[in-house]
């Protein structure tokens, strides 16, 4: 008995996943895989599942709803992938290199990311409402209030709020990465283009997106699983109205849970897992491919 | 030199309108936090409050924000500390002991961290509700714990690979074993990491909202986000005053938290993202 608890304490060291393991294998892959099983059957959350196969998915493309909210969450990324990545890139060219007062900046337009986006979408909704607002009563001010309109509650307007509420919010957190990669570019590489006439625009296109091509690939994929799962500025500005003009497929989702659809809900999950996957799977494959012709 | 003035001018001019931009929605619901109820802009100046701080008082007592920060501590408390020592025992096994079953549960967690938590939120539902779990604080604390968990053990491993191995074998002479030896002197040198751990997945188990809807609906479970959701519901359009006093109550302990540790809070983040 004594032989067995020195070997097991001896060999301790071998096993010291396994709690992480069990916690991990319980509360997510366990469900993951319960979730591929439950797409397959209409359960409804009471009554027995039946296997109904594939059901669920064609159900989901032919339903005018759900294809919507598909071209909604894409939309979504297509307008916010990009634009963080724009307004982080240039936040971090405005604030790199020492000059006074520039570590205090940096926290300031890092500081909307640590904000739950539902509180600040509820924040932004005191900015935009119209007649009651705070950039309504700006704009009196200035005899401009006709410029704004009720773009919460117009269909084509909303989703391009939500769109800039998302890049404002987080456009700090991509600064941070691209100004972790910039710092990390040896002074000497920019010393040497200079001596040789490259000017601002052309070391920048030459030197330093290149070598930033790490930082760009860490953005990029934050941010895609980041906007193809949206879901709480959503929620605070629009609850994906008016009508379904701002449905992401992560509300869509809550909603057919919560509506009794729990086996199709789960077969939503499914697609927008594969949703999500392409667009990174292809990035990174691109990325690694052009890292490597230019170093 | 003429030139290099303008090009710093230019500098700092930016500087300033970024973080001017970032700052006003601040600005703005402080601003209404601290108006009178009758309080309209039309008349009188737009840039100052009545600094009528009762607001605060009364949002505090009509809705439930007093519960649900505390809730939101112990759910976030509890679910960091899970991951710390999960994860960072589970980094130092796959980092120094290589075996095939540590390597398989590297890539897990690896693959594990391109998957968003809304994936699986209905079969963890669906899992919770049936062992009870529902409305119940530790619940919440394992689901954000296992949420947190890929990135945490991808970052703890990273770095125990980085620390030299002597660490360790100087204690192993003294007589600890591999498993003492971690507790008793690896974990002291994790420091760093564990600070980039605690304020990555601090912020997000704080600001929960996607998963915490799911498994906290009663009012008594609420945490912070789910507490102001419903106060917004109730009082939509009327009484922006106490709505703005709830707001920024609830975002309070987050921001001063990033004021006293501004430093390592941008350290941490730079460190955590840069790893993955």
């Amino acid at each position: 008995m004594d032989g067995l608890m020195s070997r097991i304490s001896r060999n301790m060291h071998k096993y010291m996943a396994i709690p992480a393991v069990l916690l991990f294998s319980v509360f997510f892959l366990y469900p993951l895989a319960r979730g591929i099983g439950l797409s397959l059957t209409d359960w409804d959350g009471i009554k027995d599942p039946n296997f109904v196969g594939i059901q669920n998915f064609i159900d989901f493309f032919k339903d005018k709803r759900a294809r919507n909210d598909i071209m909604i969450t894409v939309l979504f990324a297509l307008g916010s992938a990009p634009l963080l990545n724009i307004f982080g890139f240039i936040y971090a060219l405005i604030l790199d290199g020492k000059f006074r007062g520039n570590g205090v900046n940096r926290a300031i337009v890092y500081m909307p990311a640590i904000i739950s986006p539902l509180i600040m979408g509820y924040i932004w909704y005191f900015i935009l409402q119209p007649e009651r607002g705070y950039l309504f009563h700006l704009l009196k001010k200035a005899g401009l209030e006709y410029m704004l309109g009720n773009w919460l509650a117009d269909y084509k307007a909303a989703l391009l709020v939500l769109i800039l509420v998302n890049v404002w919010q987080y456009a700090g957190m991509t600064m941070i990465i691209y100004l972790a990669g910039l710092q990390s570019i040896s002074l000497d590489i920019y010393e040497v283009s200079r001596i040789d006439g490259a000017g601002y625009f052309s070391r920048l296109f030459y030197i330093t997106v290149p070598l930033l091509i790490p930082s760009i690939i860490i953005n990029v994929v934050t941010n895609i699983i980041g906007s193809l799962s949206v879901f709480d500025v959503i929620m605070a500005l629009t609850e994906g109205g008016p009508g379904y003009s701002t449905e992401s497929l992560g509300i869509y989702i809550m909603r057919m849970c919560y509506g009794s659809n729990t086996g199709y809900s789960t077969a939503v999950a499914i697609i927008l897992f594969f949703i999500i996957l392409l667009p990174v799977a292809a990035f990174m494959g691109l990325m690694k491919s052009k890292e490597v012709e230019t170093i | 030199m003429k030139k290099f003035n303008a090009a710093r001018i230019g500098k700092y001019f930016s500087a300033t309108l970024i973080s001017l931009l970032a700052l006003v929605p601040f600005y703005v619901v402080v601003l209404f936090s601290l108006n009178t109820p009758a309080r309209i802009f039309y008349e009188g100046n737009i840039l100052l409050p009545d600094f009528h701080f009762h607001n605060y008082l009364d949002a505090w007592k009509s809705s439930k924000i007093g519960i649900a920060m505390v809730n939101s501590i112990i759910i976030a408390g509890g679910a960091l500390a899970v991951v710390v020592f999960f994860a960072s025992s589970a980094g130092y096994t796959i980092a120094r002991f290589k075996s095939r079953f540590n390597s398989i549960v590297f890539s897990i967690f690896l693959m594990s961290m391109m998957i968003p938590g809304i994936i699986n939120t209905v079969p963890l539902y669906i899992l919770i509700k049936s062992i009870g779990g529902i409305n119940h604080l530790w619940a919440m604390i394992l689901v954000c714990a296992t949420l947190a968990l890929p990135f945490s053990v991808f970052l703890y491993t990273g770095f125990i690979k980085s620390l030299s191995r002597e660490i360790e074998e100087s204690a192993i002479i003294d007589g600890c074993s591999w498993f003492s030896a971690f507790w008793r002197v690896t974990f002291h040198f994790l420091k760093p990491v564990t600070a980039a751990v605690i304020i990555i997945n601090g912020l997000s188990v704080w600001n929960n909202y996607a998963q915490a809807v799911f498994f906290l609906p009663n009012q008594k479970a609420h945490t912070i986000p789910l507490a102001l959701s419903v106060f917004f519901q109730q009082f939509a359009g009327a009484k922006w005053n106490l709505l703005a006093a709830a707001a920024v109550t609830g975002v309070f302990p987050v921001v001063l938290a990033f004021l006293v540790f501004q430093k390592s809070f941008m350290k941490g983040i730079t460190a955590g993202a840069l790893k993955g």
